[in-house]
This record gives structure tokens, C-alpha cells and sequence, in this order.
């Protein structure tokens, strides 16, 4: 098949069968993605370009012969994406987050939020903090594989995670606050 | 958690959040230290939550067109030809093989040493440079020479051997070389042969000339020798060309 018409079969996403995309990456792997890259924005409609663009781009590689070598590379891809629609759109305020201890109520209030709020507020993050807590929270991938992805140290690591957890209660006890015991 | 060293402290922050296994010692120890905390409880409790809220993020349909496919995952394996043609695996490759070809270019060097070598090698260069006016000249049989070094020069046991005895010279003459020692040089009118005469070198232990059985062959810079050792004297002839120029006498 010529590769000019390979590539238009690829422009069609429902076109994405086994015989095209032939690249070492899990299925479970995929609805990952698209999560990170909606942690990563904290769009749905910038989450799924960058997710069709991501998968699109390792179709064709994959056309050419030259498969995605590993899973990395679908996150490391679309992070990138990710860094630039986020670079291009609107920013957060620039200021330091409050943080607190971690509650023992926080699941209750966590689950008191919707998926879009965390993306918000994870999209809202600096990097590399960003992307460290959308990797971690997707729990798919251990610190090792995040610390390689990133380039990224373990204390440098922990310490965003740690910062990320109590910045994100300080957000809960204004957003959510713990209903006062009767 | 802030009993914990400062190392295992920052592995338990990172720790998996479902109870998964952990992926290393490490990992494991911190997190059945931290364990013995009460804080860490509620760290997993809270990071438990998010990751539920994580994994309850809706997928639109027009995004779940992408993986409906689950053989789209299983991949490929990398050919054989991809992974030899790797820049790397090839780099490699040409590595190897030139270390091979040098190993195997001085294994077989040392299979055709023979004791005398260097020196035989020398008097090739020596052979390239000598103009036939250097020579005494003398028009004889070669294998008669040997009472002329002995009569003349006192060099014992300098016989042209009976494979180059019937050749007839134009010249000769005798040098004294610091490896070689005494070195007699005949020049043939045959190809312009030239034949070297000089003592083996001698085993440093028992002092005895270093011997070997029959035609050793050397080549050096388009001069071949074909080299035998008789009676602590090693014969060398010389000629400009191959081993092919020098068969059809040691056939003889």
C-alpha cells in the first residue's frame, strides 16, 4: 500500500485497527492517556485533540516502520502536547498555594468533587508539578517509571507529590469544607 | 512518617497507591515502616481517593472509537533485521569485526614467526635499498660462495643452500648489522635476487641457535624472503614480488 494512502487511512480514527496499528502499547493503557492529558489541561475537548494527535502520530510511526518503542512514549508525546496548548492558552495566577495537613476527611471530600475540578486544579499546578501528580494519580506507572520519564530526581519527586497533597487539602477545605461534627 | 530517615520518607511519599506490590526493597521497607504511622494511613486514604476521582473521568464515545479494538495493543516484535540494522547493533557489529580481523591478522602473523623474524624483515628493507654497484663483484655459482665467506671473511657454515646453489651471481658483499651480526648479501643476475646469509638468534637460556623445520616465508613492502635455518646460520632469499615468484625454486 502506498504510504500516501496509509497515512489518509490514519486520518480517520475509527481507522485505527490491528493491521495499521501495530505498536507495543496496551489497550488499558489508552483510556489512561486520555485521562493524563485531561489532568494535564484540565479540558476535555484540548484532552481529546491531544490524545488523537498522540495516537494519530504513533499510527504513523508505526506506518513507517519505526513503532512507538515502549508506553513512555505515548505520555512523554502527549505531555509535551499537553505543555504546549496548556503554554499557548490561558494561565493561572502566578502566587504561592496555602497548604495544610492532610485531613482524615479528605476521601469525603474528595469525593464530593467531580473530575473536572481535580483536572482543574492539577492543570493549574507549575511544572514539573503538573505532570508529576497527573503520572502518579493515574497510578499507572511506579516513581521509578515516573523519574524516568520526567528526568526527574526521587527528592524532587516526593517533594512535589508531598507540597501537591497538602496544597490540594488547603484547595479542599475552601471548596469542600468538613461538615462541623453535631 | 517524620521518624522516618529522610530517604525513606521521600520513597514513602511516592508510594503505590493501591496496595499493590511494591517495585523494589526499598520501596517495600519504607512503605512497611511508614506503615507503623498513623499519618500514612491517611495519606493513602487521601491519595486512594483521587486516584478513584482520576479514574472516574469520563471518556467521551467519539474517544472510545479509539481503543474499541483490543488487538490494536498486542504490538509488534522487532524483526531481526530491524534490531541488526540498529545503528548501534551494527555499530557493534563493524566493531567486532574489525577486532576480529586484527586479532586473526596477528594470530596468523604469530603462526609463521619463526625465530629470526624482526631481523629477516630488516634485511628485506635492506634487500630494497641495495644497488647492484654496492656489490663486490663476483660472477660465480652461488653455492660455491661459501669458501669465499669462509676463506675471506671467516664466516663458518655460510652455505647457499642446493635450491639457489646453481643460480649465478653478480656480486656480493659482506656488513656487519647490530641484530643481524655478520650479514653475507649475494646478488643474483636471476630476477635480481638477492640472498642473505646470517647467524639465528640464540635461545637466551641454553645458548643454542633457535631452530625450525623448513621454508619460512615473510613479506615486506612488495619483497618476499623465503627463509630456512641450517647449522646456526639462517638463509634468507629476497625477491620483489610474491610467494608465487619464489615457489618454483624451493620446488627444486
Amino acid at each position: 500500500m502506498p504510504q500516501e494512502i496509509l497515512v489518509d487511512h490514519f486520518l480517520t480514527p475509527w481507522a485505527c485497527t490491528a493491521e495499521i496499528l501495530c505498536f507495543p502499547f496496551r489497550v488499558a493503557t489508552l483510556p489512561q492517556l486520555y485521562r493524563f492529558c485531561f489532568l494535564m489541561t484540565g479540558e476535555a475537548t484540548k484532552a481529546q485533540d491531544i490524545f488523537q494527535d498522540t495516537v494519530r502520530e504513533a499510527a504513523f510511526l508505526a506506518a513507517n516502520g519505526e513503532a512507538p518503542p515502549d508506553r513512555y512514549w505515548f505520555f512523554r508525546e502527549a505531555r509535551w502536547r499537553c505543555l504546549d496548548v496548556v503554554a499557548h492558552g490561558v494561565q493561572p495566577e502566578e502566587g504561592t498555594n496555602q497548604a495544610c495537613e492532610i485531613s482524615p476527611h479528605a476521601p469525603e471530600q474528595i469525593e464530593q468533587l467531580e473530575p473536572e475540578q481535580l483536572a482543574i486544579w492539577i492543570s493549574a499546578a507549575p511544572e514539573p508539578q503538573r505532570s508529576i501528580l497527573a503520572l502518579y494519580y493515574l497510578d499507572e506507572f511506579t516513581y521509578r517509571e515516573i523519574m524516568l520519564m520526567l528526568g526527574l530526581k526521587l527528592h524532587e519527586l516526593s517533594r512535589a507529590i508531598a507540597s501537591g497533597r497538602c496544597e490540594f487539602q488547603a484547595w479542599l477545605n475552601a471548596t469542600v469544607p468538613v461538615a462541623a461534627p453535631e | 512518617m517524620k521518624r522516618l530517615s529522610r530517604g525513606l520518607r521521600a520513597l514513602a511519599d511516592c508510594a503505590p497507591i493501591e496496595n499493590t506490590k511494591a517495585p523494589d526493597h526499598r520501596m517495600r521497607t519504607a512503605v512497611s515502616r511508614a506503615k507503623r504511622t498513623e499519618d500514612f494511613g491517611t495519606q493513602q486514604a487521601f491519595d486512594r481517593a483521587v486516584a478513584k476521582l482520576v479514574e472516574a473521568t469520563p471518556v467521551s464515545s467519539e474517544i472510545r472509537h479509539w481503543f474499541a479494538n483490543e488487538k490494536m495493543a498486542e504490538g509488534t516484535k522487532r524483526s531481526w533485521r530491524k534490531t541488526a540494522f540498529h545503528p548501534a547493533i551494527l555499530a557493534i557489529g563493524i566493531a567486532l569485526a574489525v577486532i576480529a580481523v586484527v586479532v586473526w591478522i596477528k594470530f596468523a602473523e604469530q603462526m609463521h614467526a619463526f625465530p629470526g623474524t624482526a631481523t629477516a624483515k630488516k634485511l628485506l628493507n635492506v634487500a630494497a635499498m641495495t644497488r647492484p654497484s654496492e656489490f663486490e663483484p663476483v660472477q660465480t655459482e652461488a653455492g660455491t660462495l661459501n669458501d669465499l665467506f669462509f676463506m675471506k671473511y671467516r664466516l663458518e657454515h655460510y652455505d647457499v643452500p642446493r635450491e639457489f646453489s646453481q643460480q649465478r651471481t653478480i656480486g656480493v658483499r659482506k656488513f656487519d648489522d647490530e641484530e643481524a651480526g655478520q650479514v653475507a648479501q649475494i646478488g643474483l643476475a636471476e630476477k635480481r635476487m638477492q640472498l642473505f646469509l646470517f647467524p639465528a638468534p640464540r635461545d637466551s637460556k641454553t645458548g643454542k641457535p633457535e631452530e625450525f623445520a623448513g621454508w619460512r616465508y615473510i613479506e615486506q613492502e612488495g619483497w618476499t624472503g623465503a627463509v630456512q635455518v641450517r647449522n646456526g646460520i639462517l638463509f634468507m632469499a629476497a625477491v620483489r614480488g610474491t610467494k608465487k615468484d619464489l615457489a618454483p625454486y624451493l620446488a627444486k
